[in-house]
Order: C-alpha cells, then sequence, then structure tokens
C-alpha cells in the first residue's frame, strides 16, 4: 500500500510541475495580480459610519425596510436579495416599476469606486439614497425616511448612539444618516476565499501540492483568462474589475414592453447619462455631506468628464461569486454563465469602434476551452454566510433599547 | 383687483431674473458629417424616426454613409433637402476589413455611380500599405473621374498614399486619424486638399471649453475642420442629438466667424467641390 501512495504522490508532483510550467512567467504576474484574498480593509473616509458596528446593525436593519419605500412594501433586499449574491434572478428589477437594468450584486461592494452599473454615484452611501428617493424604484421620501428614524424604537435607539443629536436635523440630513449606515452595513458584505484563492497563494509560494489541488479545467481556464482571451485587462486586481466602464458589443436598446407602436426606441446611455447624473447630484462627493475633509475622496467627481465613447458603455462587474447572481450584463440579457462566454467567443465586432475597445476580438473559443473558461470562472465562486450574518446584524439591531 | 393683478405681474417681471432668450439665429446652424444608417439600424429605427431625430437636433445637413448603401438612399428620399449621401464601399456591415482585397467592391461602387448622386467615397477604412492595393486604387480612380471626395477613416500613412495615387484628391480624414494636433498639424500643412472631421473623438474640447492646443490648430486651419456623431450603432442614433448640444457649446467658445466655419462652412465648401452640384442654401 505504501509504494502506491508514494507513486501517486510522486506523480502529483510532477503533474503539478507540468501544470505550472503551462503559465509563462508573464501569466504568473497577472495571476498574482489577483490576489491576496480578502484585501486589506480601509474605511471609507466620505463615510463618517464606516466601521461603525451600531451604524452597520442600524444599516442591516433598513436594508430590510420596507418602510422606506414609498407603498411600504419594497425594499433594498426586495431586489439584492441575500440569498442570490444580493442580486436577484430577474433580468431586470421590479421596483415600483420595472427597470431598465439588472440589480447588480453586493458582495465586495466596498471595494468598487464609482457605483451602479452606469457609475452615476461616486461613493457607496449615496448609491442607496438614489433607490430609496426615485420615484421608480422606491418612491420614498427625505420626510417619510427621517419620520421613521425618528418615531422607529429599535431604529431610533441605533441612530441615537451613532449619531446622538441626529433628531434634531432636518429631515435630508436624517436622510444622508439613513444612507451611510446603510453603506456601512454593505461594506460588510464580503465574499470568503474560493479555490482559485488558494492556488494563486500555492502559486505565491511556489507550493505545488497546493497548485495540484485546483483542477484542471479551471487551471486551463486561467491560462486563458490571462492569456489569449486578455479578460485580465478590464477584469483586473484581487476583485476581477478595473472599476470603469466599457462597450463590449452588447445591445443597449432598452426593451421596453410598454412602448406604444410606433414610437422610438429608447437607448440606455449607460456611462454618459451617469456622469450626468453624477454631476448634477446634491449628494455627490463635491457636496456637503462628504465626511472627508482632505478632498481626496471627491478627486474623481470633480474631474470626470463626458466623453463620446462613454455612450453605451457600463461598468465592469466583479467575477467574484459569478454563480449565485445569474443571469447577468446591465439588462440581464445572458442567463448564464456559458452566454457570458459565448458573447466574448462571438464577439460581432462591427458593434465596436474600429478605434474603441482596441482588446476585444472574438475569442473563437472551442466547446473545451468554453467549458475551461466556465470552470475557471466557477472557481471564484464559494458558498457564503453573508445572508446568515445580515439576519444576526438584523436581530442585534433589533434588541437595541 | 385687476389692478392688484396687473401689479403683482409686474412686480414678477421686474424682480425675475433676466434670462437670456436663445433666438434662433443665435443657435449656430450645424452640419453633422459622421453618420451612418447601416442595415441593422433600419429595424430598430425606421426612416421617419431616424429623420426625426435629425431634425430635432436641428441639424443644417447631415452627411451619410451605410452599410449598405440603401440606408443612405433611404434617408435621402424621405430629405433630400437635409440628408447629403456618400457611397460607403461596403454592403454589409462586416467588410470593413476584407473590403481592400474585395474585387467585387469595384463592382458594386461602379454600379452605384452609375445609379445615385453623391459628394464623396467613404467612410472607409484603410490602413498603411493597405491602400497601394488594387481595390483601394481604383476606388481613387473612381472619385477622381467623378469629381468626390475620399472619406477616409486611415492613419497617416494610408492618407499619405491616397495623395500618391491622385495628387489632386480631396480628402476628408475622418476622426482626424484619431492624431495629435501636432501630427494633424503636420497633415494639413503637407496637403492644402486634405480635411478632417471630429467625430468621435472628445480630446478637442471639455466642459464646452476648447484645449488650447486644439483652438491654436483651428485658428491655423480655419477652414479645414467639420464636426460628426459616428453612428455606428444603431443606438448611436439616440446620440446625435447630444452630440449636436454638446458640439454648440464648445463652438461657442471659438469667435463666431471661426465657429461657423467649423460647424457648417467647411462641410458647405467641400461639398461645393465636388461633382455633386450642392448648392448651399440659404441660412434659416
Amino acid at each position: 500500500m505504501k509504494l502506491p501512495a508514494a507513486m501517486a504522490l510522486l506523480l502529483a508532483l510532477i503533474s503539478a510541475a507540468a501544470q505550472a510550467a503551462d503559465f509563462d512567467a508573464a501569466q504568473t504576474r497577472r495571476i498574482l495580480g489577483h490576489g491576496p484574498w480578502p484585501p486589506a480593509e480601509s474605511a471609507d473616509r466620505s463615510n463618517r459610519l464606516s466601521g461603525n458596528r451600531d451604524a452597520v446593525r442600524l444599516g442591516a436593519m433598513l436594508f430590510g425596510e420596507p418602510r422606506l419605500s414609498g407603498n411600504g412594501a419594497i425594499s433594498c433586499q426586495t431586489c439584492h436579495r441575500p440569498d442570490h449574491g444580493w442580486s436577484e434572478a430577474k433580468a431586470r428589477s421590479e421596483g415600483l416599476r420595472l427597470q431598465d437594468r439588472n440589480a447588480p450584486g453586493l458582495l465586495n461592494v466596498r471595494l468598487q469606486r464609482w457605483f451602479g452599473w452606469d457609475g452615476a454615484n461616486d461613493s457607496l452611501w449615496a448609491a442607496g439614497i438614489r433607490p430609496i428617493l426615485k420615484d421608480s424604484e422606491m418612491g420614498g421620501s427625505a420626510a417619510a425616511t427621517a419620520k421613521l428614524l425618528r418615531e422607529d424604537a429599535p431604529l431610533a435607539c441605533l441612530a441615537q448612539r451613532v449619531a446622538p443629536d441626529y433628531a434634531t436635523g432636518d429631515d435630508e440630513a436624517v436622510l444622508v444618516l439613513a444612507a451611510k449606515a446603510l453603506a456601512a452595513f454593505q461594506e460588510t458584505i464580503n465574499s470568503p476565499r474560493t479555490p482559485f484563492d488558494e492556488f494563486r497563494d500555492a502559486l505565491a509560494a511556489n507550493d505545488r501540492a497546493g497548485m495540484a489541488r485546483y483542477p484542471e479545467a479551471a487551471q486551463r481556464g486561467l491560462a486563458l483568462f490571462t492569456g489569449r482571451g486578455q479578460c485580465g485587462m478590464c477584469h483586473t486586481g484581487a476583485n476581477f474589475s478595473n472599476g470603469e466602464f466599457h462597450d463590449t458589443g452588447l445591445v443597449f436598446f432598452l426593451n421596453d414592453p410598454d412602448r406604444k407602436p410606433g414610437t422610438p426606441r429608447r437607448a440606455d446611455p449607460g456611462r454618459h447619462g451617469g456622469i450626468a447624473q453624477l454631476k448634477a447630484n446634491r449628494f455627490n462627493l463635491l457636496g456637503r455631506y462628504n465626511d472627508d475633509a482632505s478632498g481626496q475622496a471627491s478627486i474623481p467627481a470633480r474631474h470626470v468628464e463626458q466623453q463620446h465613447r462613454n455612450w453605451g458603455e457600463f461598468k465592469v462587474p466583479s467575477l467574484r461569486n459569478l454563480t449565485a447572481t445569474a443571469p447577468y450584463m446591465h439588462n440581464g440579457s445572458k442567463p448564464s454563465l456559458r452566454d457570458v462566454i459565448l458573447h466574448y467567443s462571438d464577439l460581432d465586432e462591427d458593434r465596436l469602434h474600429s478605434d474603441g475597445e482596441a482588446i476585444l476580438k472574438p475569442l473563437k473559443l472551442a466547446e473545451g476551452e468554453i467549458a475551461d473558461l466556465q470552470a475557471f470562472l466557477e472557481s471564484l465562486s464559494v458558498p457564503n454566510d453573508t445572508a446568515a450574518r445580515y439576519e444576526n446584524l438584523r436581530r442585534e439591531a433589533a434588541a437595541c433599547r | 383687483m385687476i389692478r392688484r393683478t396687473l401689479l403683482a405681474i409686474a412686480l414678477l417681471a421686474a424682480t425675475a431674473p433676466v434670462r437670456a432668450q436663445q433666438s434662433p439665429a443665435d443657435v449656430i446652424p450645424l452640419i453633422d458629417a459622421h453618420v451612418h444608417y447601416s442595415h441593422d439600424a433600419w429595424d430598430y429605427l425606421p426612416t421617419q424616426e431616424a429623420i426625426a431625430i435629425l431634425r430635432r437636433s436641428s441639424l443644417r445637413k447631415v452627411l451619410v454613409s451605410s452599410s449598405s448603401d440603401d440606408g443612405t438612399q433611404k434617408l435621402f428620399e424621405a430629405a433630400p433637402d437635409l440628408i447629403v449621401p456618400e457611397l460607403r464601399p461596403y454592403r454589409r456591415r462586416g467588410e470593413l476589413s476584407s473590403w481592400v482585397r474585395d474585387d467585387s467592391i469595384i463592382t458594386h461602387m461602379e454600379a452605384r455611380l452609375a445609379k445615385y448622386r453623391y459628394v464623396g467615397i467613404g467612410e472607409f477604412h484603410l490602413y498603411g500599405a493597405d491602400a497601394d492595393l488594387p481595390v483601394p486604387k481604383r476606388m481613387v480612380a473612381l472619385a477622381k473621374q467623378h469629381r468626390l471626395f475620399l472619406h477616409a477613416h486611415s492613419d497617416a500613412a494610408a492618407v499619405q498614399r491616397l495623395f500618391v495615387h491622385d495628387p489632386n484628391a480631396i480628402v476628408l480624414w475622418a476622426h482626424s486619424g484619431f492624431d495629435r494636433p501636432d501630427a494633424v498639424r503636420d497633415m494639413l500643412k503637407r496637403y492644402p486638399n486634405l480635411w478632417a472631421d471630429l467625430a468621435f473623438r472628445s480630446d478637442h474640447a471639455s466642459s464646452g471649453k476648447v484645449d488650447p492646443e486644439w483652438r491654436k490648430l483651428f485658428e491655423e486651419f480655419p477652414e479645414r475642420f467639420m464636426v460628426g456623431t459616428d453612428t455606428f450603432t444603431p443606438e448611436r442614433w439616440h446620440y446625435i442629438e447630444e452630440h449636436a448640444k454638446w458640439s454648440r457649446a464648445w463652438l461657442a467658445d471659438l469667435p463666431r466667424a471661426l465657429a461657423e466655419k467649423i460647424a457648417y462652412r467647411n462641410a458647405e465648401a467641400l461639398f461645393a467641390r465636388t461633382g455633386y452640384g450642392y448648392k448651399v442654401p440659404p441660412l434659416n
């Protein structure tokens, strides 16, 4: 028995060495760039409640609070479902009316620099204000939010803990307080380490046995991702997103079922519209509610300008925990990971400007390569306990007296 | 009661902020010199809707080329007062990189030129030494024969080769080659028959202010630039109106005479140089 076991170990080490050899120096560098995970945590300097434990509890309570909406029936978690990667299975979300876009997942949302598919917000807390106030989403108001925080016992208890004089502030200030607490909570929705992270760290440590534990199909998919696919050009870093906006050749006409015959179709302006909204938003980081006295946090909002290419661009999403957040793309037009891969495999170059997204070329993947790429993407997902932790936070919050 | 109401109206008028009313004469006429109406746009955007977008954008003229040319003809038939047609060599989308080696393109262009009138041939994509291939060379000869300009989405090397094939050619350089102002300057100095559109580039202006380097270039070559949207996908038709607003905003940062040239006079001068018989319409 001992000899076969030793042989098996030897074979495994040789196999690991062969697999490692599949990654050249440049690819190895790129792979290492997708970690370590989790990244170091840092507070959001624009939000004085960032990292505040009571604010996290208050935010968790508010996240599931339907009384924030105009009809008392819609909360944040209606579309950002904890059991669905903090997204939902619908292609396009339904608030008070059908939305134009898919609800983005919120796992690791603290790592983003722009918020929403169009980056219309430059802080997580301002991104929480938009759905509360928007007529077609939750249809709430500053007045109703302030009333709720002043009158509901557990909410008032927590709000008083994080901002003792909040009740004397005007309604808008209380709305911002609620949004900052919501952001403080969302900053805690983080995904755990994945099989990819174990492989990446084994590669960093030249731990061949550790590398060998990563499935071969995922390794081949990773080679495609960091090599011919050039996927890592936009899906960069530990969170697999450069946080910016690109046109990947998707159709961005709005699928508007209520459109009357003979009336023009509408296009989703994407990032172009997002920048316009950002500039016009009094809750942006150039406004009075930014808690960052250094001015650092507001630099992007100060300098971002609309460009022609922004028309129809959407944010590069993170690839972590993708398996939980189908359907995909800004409009939920791709039901499965395979559909997403096929989009890039059969990319319609005519939909891209010839001087625009120069790295995007049809990958023309073979069936095996599609499976490998999918295996790699799936290796970025593991079950997580964020839904359970959310429920715990809500229980703790409800006990505040 | 009436007196009190009149007094209230008078007070309101006196205290209301004075808002400069923009009269139609203040809105600078604009020619969009880079629009495509290709086959994938026809279903999404029927001809009348497309024309409505152009009218809503208060455009004086629109230079249109399409894959296929049928798109251009549809628009021209619907609004001959608005559409200025140019012949794109492509019969469908997807020929962008193959047309230079496809002899049947010549037959296609010859047939269209025999049937319809155009101001130019383009917009075509042509880079470097590909300009010396037989198909592009024949295209240059056709442009010469029919007195048409060439609308080239090209690098400087290909534009230089076009002028080798016909030193008297007139070339409209799409996107100003996406080159830096210095490089564009060198080309404009070297080729008096070279014009340049500013489509799909944002570096010459920001927030209604013209970039200083580009301002110098516009002042140095006031009669060689024009604006355009580039509707390379159907969705971008919905950007035409926004683009017109954006263009008018930065043009307002230039002296009026220079702004008018870039906005529409240069395009009209270019159209008038061709065998199309372009008549400059009166200003509204």
